[in-house]
């Protein structure tokens, strides 16, 4: 089984999947400071794959390339740039570094194919990032909050998220 | 797939028993000699880390461990033996550092002049939200705050546990005698550090609170040392030589050159720094001298800085306080030259004063200006090239604005800046 | 009905708790997925499950948790049992949520150090290393030769005392008390002793920084090393004399919770869990970070993945990390640099990136996802935890067993809490 460069990933997969691999646009991380110089957009050297497409790209890599192992699965939240980032890794037991797929969902309609059918190691990852950021995963069998209490409103971890005062305690004070 | 490794085998544990036992329950018995093993060499003591029998328990509180040189528990904030001045500077960096911002403190300030001065004035550490990271001791540029060994701190007294700079304070010598070889490799550049503060701090500022005694001696010191003084304190010679003020040099400086430039916003044209009445003698001399000096430089510029002063300040734009205040250094500064000027020749001061002509163009008002400097100190060069600088900008907006742009209107009793005007009225 | 000799390993009766009954993943009904567990059941006393009629029982469904000495902090499983048998579990997290992710983001990079220690309170050291890992990878700062030495020291120090302690627990959770919790305690101590006299602190370290450590071995520190590696053999092959063969033990253990190779790998469990399963994957050998690769030492695998498989390789890993220590001390003299590189500026301003940095740490893959704004707080700062993805399996491991099974099978998989949650 081949161990594979970011760029050689893309490029396969670029060629196996049509349609899958999305452009990686550059994203502005923080909003633009008032003055001063402005930080570099962030250009991530990974892939980015379309969100529908997520299921197959992630089968791509465990059958043809042997990328059985998912890591991790994380979520950022762009607020300046409207979208949500989840960053898929996969790591064959072979060794050596893993592979790493970005899916760009925006920030109003976040939903994703979910991955725990296929792996159910995705499960509570997934079952995170809903709890947190309120990213609905279609075809999750269990997809209820996981840190927070069920009645919770609100998506703690994104950015807009108020950090002082809180409905339920001091909403008074 | 098979995984290959480098540098090691893979190797597979080996299940169920490892000698074949005769009867059921041998694995057991095999445990149980264990057991047996660390029970019989319970009697004697553990001999070191070598060791896995024995007993090992510190029968604390008589026995206690001792601790190791690096370890932290709580922060604590050093004082200096000898001086007794406490190394802190309050320079807000254990407080920036702190992750939970339990960290607070107040920045000492000079009261004559309100400056702040490298003491710290009150020092507060919430130790229940400590965590003990000793971030605080790792950022500290004068190694003021340190971790100290205490680990005994329970207390029913919820209140307690903030606790201030008087709490807080240790000696050197406790810090020394818990971690000597930190100290050692610090302690030279830290006091270095600590004699260059002191240097700084006026009067008693920056020594612990808790030496009576000491900040009584210390202080019995310093008004021995000023009442002693006489010619010595010639602050304005000072900068002259390049060495740097004391506190209370500068407090003399500071209140000389305030009472100059108010002395020129009201249109007080020869007068510079003139400290108000009732400074300390040191700053009354101060002034004393520089009335002397600009008088003389006034005589030697002839025409010099009146119209700069006089072509149109702001009057119109000071607000009420800058007036009153203005006013008073203006009649201040009247009777201090006047005094001063009593034994030269009153008349060439009031000649100039009354000469002050509202209508000098700003670049005269410029070269007189340039010409005056040339002759006085390096303070007054630097308060008459502000007044020469503000009086431009006042012609400016004067010329702009266009009103009275006589001498000083404060006081309204002006008279267009005639040459009859009385003295008061060209002051004022 | 099961009357006298018990044979072992129990055959499965036929009917009992097959996968297409009230189970497959945590409520997921059957799909035409191919991935399925066949997990073998644990005994039947005869009377239960296969009678309900007789005895007219009903599922009931209890918590266990999260207040319980044997659940490893505050953690609730939901368990549906019928009887004593377990139908159903479902572990219900955040008890011990403490948004430690969020706290990291208004924290500058170096603030966030002493946060680290809490999240596996157990190995402080080892979350240190992962964070500053993932910081220098972030911002490119190196680190000199000595004070990777000294990493790594520190960290498979910490893998001792883990699997001590952790052996010790899963030993309490079943029954047999504290008495190898005590003996690993015992040698713990001295381990975290050396911790207090390089740190600090014995738990809370806080010890390394970005392009080292804070401040180097002092000189005390050394020949206690070398005095403890010396009783460490003993140390091992007493705890593992202790109980290995203990009949009781081989019975609670041998073929509870099995975990079968080729589901371990889709479930991402990792750590001594994943290699109990048998599938060899050491991220000190797969993808060797810091001067792993100058070190010789074994991989201990398991073949069946049960309870048992894990508590052995447990085992066999605290001989490797003495292993690796021994090497440690050999080659510490020559390393070059000192113990923190002096170019490196703690408050860290990284460009704006992303940079994700794992370690073996003692229960499994630990990974730091850090994602910068060029500012100098983190501007998403993500903590992969290995207990808590090793609790996946959780609620599959244990549908069919008894409910002192579930303790003992959450043992093995060591979890703690403070990770789990963060």
């Amino acid at each position: 089984m081949p161990r594979l460069s970011p760029e050689e990933l893309r490029e396969r997969m670029a060629r196996d999947l049509p349609g899958a691999v999305l452009e990686a646009t550059p994203l502005r991380v923080a909003p633009p400071p008032a003055h001063g110089p402005q930080p570099a957009p962030f250009v991530t050297s990974d892939t980015v794959v379309a969100a529908g497409q997520i299921v197959e790209a992630a089968l791509y890599l465990r059958d043809t390339l042997g990328y059985a192992f998912l890591s991790d699965i994380a979520v950022v939240d762009y607020l300046a740039d409207g979208i949500f980032e989840l960053v898929y890794r996969f790591y064959t037991i072979e060794g050596g570094d893993g592979l790493v797929l970005k899916v760009r969902v925006p920030r109003e309609t976040p939903e994703v194919p979910s991955l725990t059918p296929y792996w159910p190691g995705a499960n509570l990852h997934e079952r995170e990032a809903f709890d947190l950021f309120g990213i609905v995963f279609t075809d999750h069998p269990y997809l209820r909050r996981i840190y927070m209490w069920d009645e919770f409103e609100g998506w703690p971890m994104r950015k807009d998220f108020p950090k002082q005062g809180d409905k339920y305690i001091g909403a008074e004070e | 797939m098979t995984v290959k490794i480098e540098r090691g085998q893979i190797v597979t544990v080996e299940r169920g028993k490892r000698t074949a036992r005769r009867l059921p329950g041998m694995g057991l018995l095999d445990g149980m000699a264990v057991v047996w093993k660390h029970w019989a060499g319970s009697f004697r003591k553990n001999q070191g880390f070598n060791d896995i029998h024995g007993v090992f328990t510190y029968e604390y509180p008589e026995e206690r461990p001792k601790l190791p040189e690096a370890y932290r528990n709580m922060p604590i904030l050093l004082y200096d033996d000898e001086t007794s001045h406490e190394l802190c500077t309050s320079c807000f960096q254990c407080e920036r550092i702190c992750p939970p911002q339990v960290i607070h403190m107040t920045q000492a300030k000079d009261p004559a002049t309100g400056k702040p001065v490298p003491a710290v004035a009150e020092f507060v550490i919430e130790y229940d939200a400590c965590m003990s990271c000793g971030f605080c001791a790792e950022v500290c540029p004068f190694d003021a705050i340190k971790m100290d060994h205490e680990f005994e701190l329970s207390t029913a007294d919820h209140q307690k546990l903030t606790v201030f700079k008087e709490q807080l304070n240790r000696p050197i010598s406790y810090y020394e005698r818990i971690a000597p070889t930190m100290w050692a490799e610090v302690r030279d550049g830290a006091m270095k550090k600590l004699q260059g503060n002191i240097k700084r701090r006026p009067d008693v500022i920056g020594m612990a609170p808790n030496l009576a005694e000491k900040i009584a001696a210390r202080r019995r010191e310093l008004e021995a040392a000023a009442a002693a003084a006489t010619a010595p304190a010639a602050p304005a010679a000072a900068p002259a030589e390049g060495r740097k003020l004391t506190p209370e040099e500068k407090a003399a400086k500071l209140a000389a050159i305030k009472a100059a430039n108010a002395a020129k916003k009201a249109g007080d044209t020869v007068e510079p720094p003139v400290a108000p009445a009732g400074a300390a003698p040191a700053d009354e001399k101060a002034a004393r001298l520089a009335a002397i000096r600009a008088k003389n430089a006034a005589r030697k510029g002839e025409a010099p800085d009146a119209p700069p002063v006089v072509a149109g300040e702001p009057a119109g734009e000071a607000p009420p306080a800058d007036e009153k205040a203005a006013r008073l250094a203006a009649i201040r500064a009247k009777n201090a030259a006047r005094k001063a000027a009593e034994g030269s020749d009153g008349a060439p001061v009031e000649a100039n004063v009354a000469a002050t002509e509202p209508a000098a163009a700003p670049p005269a008002a410029g070269a007189a200006t340039s010409a005056a400097e040339a002759a006085t100190a390096p303070a007054d060069e630097k308060a008459a090239r502000l007044a020469a600088i503000r009086a431009k900008n006042a012609a400016r907006k004067a010329a702009g604005g266009g009103s009275d742009a006589a001498a000083p209107t404060t006081t309204g009793n002006v008279d267009s800046g005639g040459p009859g005007a009385s003295d008061d009225a060209a002051l004022s | 009905m099961n009357t006298g000799k018990l044979a072992f390993p129990m055959p499965l009766p036929a009917g009992v708790g097959t996968p297409s009954a009230p189970g497959g993943l945590e409520g997921q009904t059957s799909q035409e997925k191919p991935v399925r567990i066949s997990v073998r059941r644990s005994r039947v006393d005869g009377c239960s499950t296969k009678d309900p009629a007789m005895f007219k029982t009903e599922e009931l469904q209890i918590n266990i948790g999260p207040q319980h000495p044997s659940t490893h902090g505050v953690f609730r499983m939901l368990v549906t049992v019928d009887g004593e048998t377990i139908i159903d579990l479902k572990p219900v997290f955040g008890y011990l949520h403490r948004n430690h992710e969020q706290i990291a983001e208004q924290n500058t990079y170096l603030q966030n150090m002493p946060y680290t220690d809490r999240l596996d309170y157990f190995n402080s050291m080892a979350n240190n290393q992962a964070y500053a890992m993932a910081v220098e990878k972030l911002a490119g700062i190196e680190v000199p030769e000595r004070a990777e030495y000294i990493r790594v020291l520190m960290v498979e120090l910490t893998r001792i005392l883990n699997h001590a302690g952790a052996l010790g627990f899963l030993i309490n959770d079943m029954g047999m008390w504290q008495t190898q919790l005590a003996f690993g305690m015992r040698e713990r101590e001295k381990i975290l002793d050396l911790f207090e006299m390089a740190s600090g602190a014995r738990m809370m370290c806080n010890y390394f920084r970005f392009g080292g450590v804070v401040r180097d071995l002092p000189p005390e520190f050394m020949p206690k090393l070398k005095e403890l590696l010396v009783a460490m053999p003993a140390f091992v092959d007493e705890l593992e004399r202790l109980l290995r063969e203990n009949e009781i033990l081989m019975q609670r253990a041998e073929g509870i919770g099995i975990l079968p190779k080729e589901l371990a790998l889709a479930y991402s469990v990792t750590g001594p869990v994943l290699r109990g399963s048998g599938v060899p994957y050491d991220i000190r050998k797969a993808e060797p970070y810091s001067v792993y690769d100058r070190f010789d030492f074994d991989v201990p695998v398991g073949s069946v993945g049960d309870v048992y498989d894990r508590f052995l390789v447990r085992i066999e890993e605290m001989r490797q990390s003495k292993r690796i220590i021994e090497q440690i001390v050999e080659q510490l003299p020559d390393a070059r640099g000192g113990h923190i590189n002096p170019r490196a500026r703690q408050n860290v301003r990284p460009p704006v990136g992303d940079a994700y940095a794992r370690i073996e740490s003692p229960k499994g893959e630990l990974g730091f996802y850090l994602v910068s704004d060029g500012s100098p707080r983190p501007y998403r700062y993500k903590v992969r935890a290995p207990s808590f993805i090793n609790l996946t399996p959780l609620g599959d491991m244990c549908r069919g067993y008894k409910v002192a099974d579930v303790v003992v099978i959450l043992g093995s998989i060591d979890i703690v809490m403070g990770e789990v949650d963060r």
